[in-house]
């Protein structure tokens, strides 16, 4: 079953949605399903005391990435 | 709990008939009695007699002989968010199995056509071992991974994503997945155990969509 939600975001969030929507062929539905799962993903790892990394193209710079 | 995904012929080599496969989306305990009952011991004997002859996993099709099934199952139970698994069966016998992810850092695509486009990422897909070239002298069903990924393409589909599906390949599987469903070779993978990485295009799977299919596997 799916549910149906009311969001409010500001024109800047609502221009950063849209054009992530256009660049990826989503719908908002999907992008924010996606996104959605990406988080849970991430914070499922830090949860379990993992710790994700993020690298830059040439393997020189790691920074670890923090989830609110 | 399982649902039914609809009916797809499966040819059977050894009569020379086609059949009805049913695809499911979910799984049930009997599923995982087949892999435990009926799989296993199937591997674990043919494992037995590549030792002794020297032979190894991939020469005898069983690169994936180890993997737990029960272990992927509860996972799927446990994050449903994240994973879905599907399973073929042919007269009510598990004849394949599928997870995959619907969301996560696996799930980005690669291909220079979509570029960090979310997918469909296979995680595990297996064949039950009667059905192996080079595992059995001869191979009861044929088409049943093609059936699985097609099953993955038609989920991508159905969650937005234009049936752009990816998955990294054991080495025996390599050849199927690039030569007998025509999946894009990405080239190695350095991150990933080495392993290759392929991907179906949102414009190869809507080919596949829309013409009709040939090929077995």
């Amino acid at each position: 079953m799916k549910r149906t939600m009311t969001l409010n975001l500001t024109d800047a969030e609502m221009d950063a949605l849209e054009a992530l929507c256009e660049e990826k062929g989503l719908s908002k539905t999907a992008l924010v399903r996606q996104a959605l799962r990406l988080y849970q993903s991430v914070d499922a790892r830090l949860a379990r005391g993992d710790k994700v990394f993020v690298e830059n193209a040439d393997k020189t710079e790691k920074a670890e990435l923090m989830v609110l | 709990m399982k649902t039914n995904l609809g009916t797809v012929s499966i040819y059977n080599r050894v009569t020379g008939r086609d059949e009805d496969a049913v695809i499911y989306q979910g799984f049930d305990a009997q599923n995982l009695a087949h892999i435990e009952t009926r799989w296993r011991p199937m591997f674990e004997e043919r494992r037995v007699e590549a030792l002794r002859i020297g032979a190894s996993a991939s020469d005898i099709n069983a690169e994936d002989a180890r993997w737990e099934w029960g272990r992927k199952m509860l996972a799927a139970v446990r994050e449903p968010f994240l994973y879905e698994l599907f399973v073929l069966e042919v007269a009510a016998i598990t004849q394949a199995i599928m997870l995959v992810r619907k969301g996560g850092e696996k799930c980005f695509s690669r291909h220079e056509e979509h570029p960090r486009a979310p997918l469909i990422y296979v995680d595990f897909l297996s064949t039950a071992p009667w059905n192996r070239p080079r595992m059995v002298a001869q191979p009861v069903y044929t088409g049943c991974g093609r059936a699985l990924i097609s099953t993955a393409i038609s989920f991508s589909f159905e969650e937005e994503l234009r049936g752009r599906v990816g998955l990294h390949a054991l080495p025996g599987a390599e050849e199927f997945y690039r030569e007998k469903i025509g999946m894009t070779d990405l080239g190695v993978d350095e991150d990933y155990s080495g392993l290759r990485y392929f991907e179906v295009s949102a414009s190869f799977a809507a080919k596949m969509f829309t013409s009709p299919e040939g090929g077995e596997e």
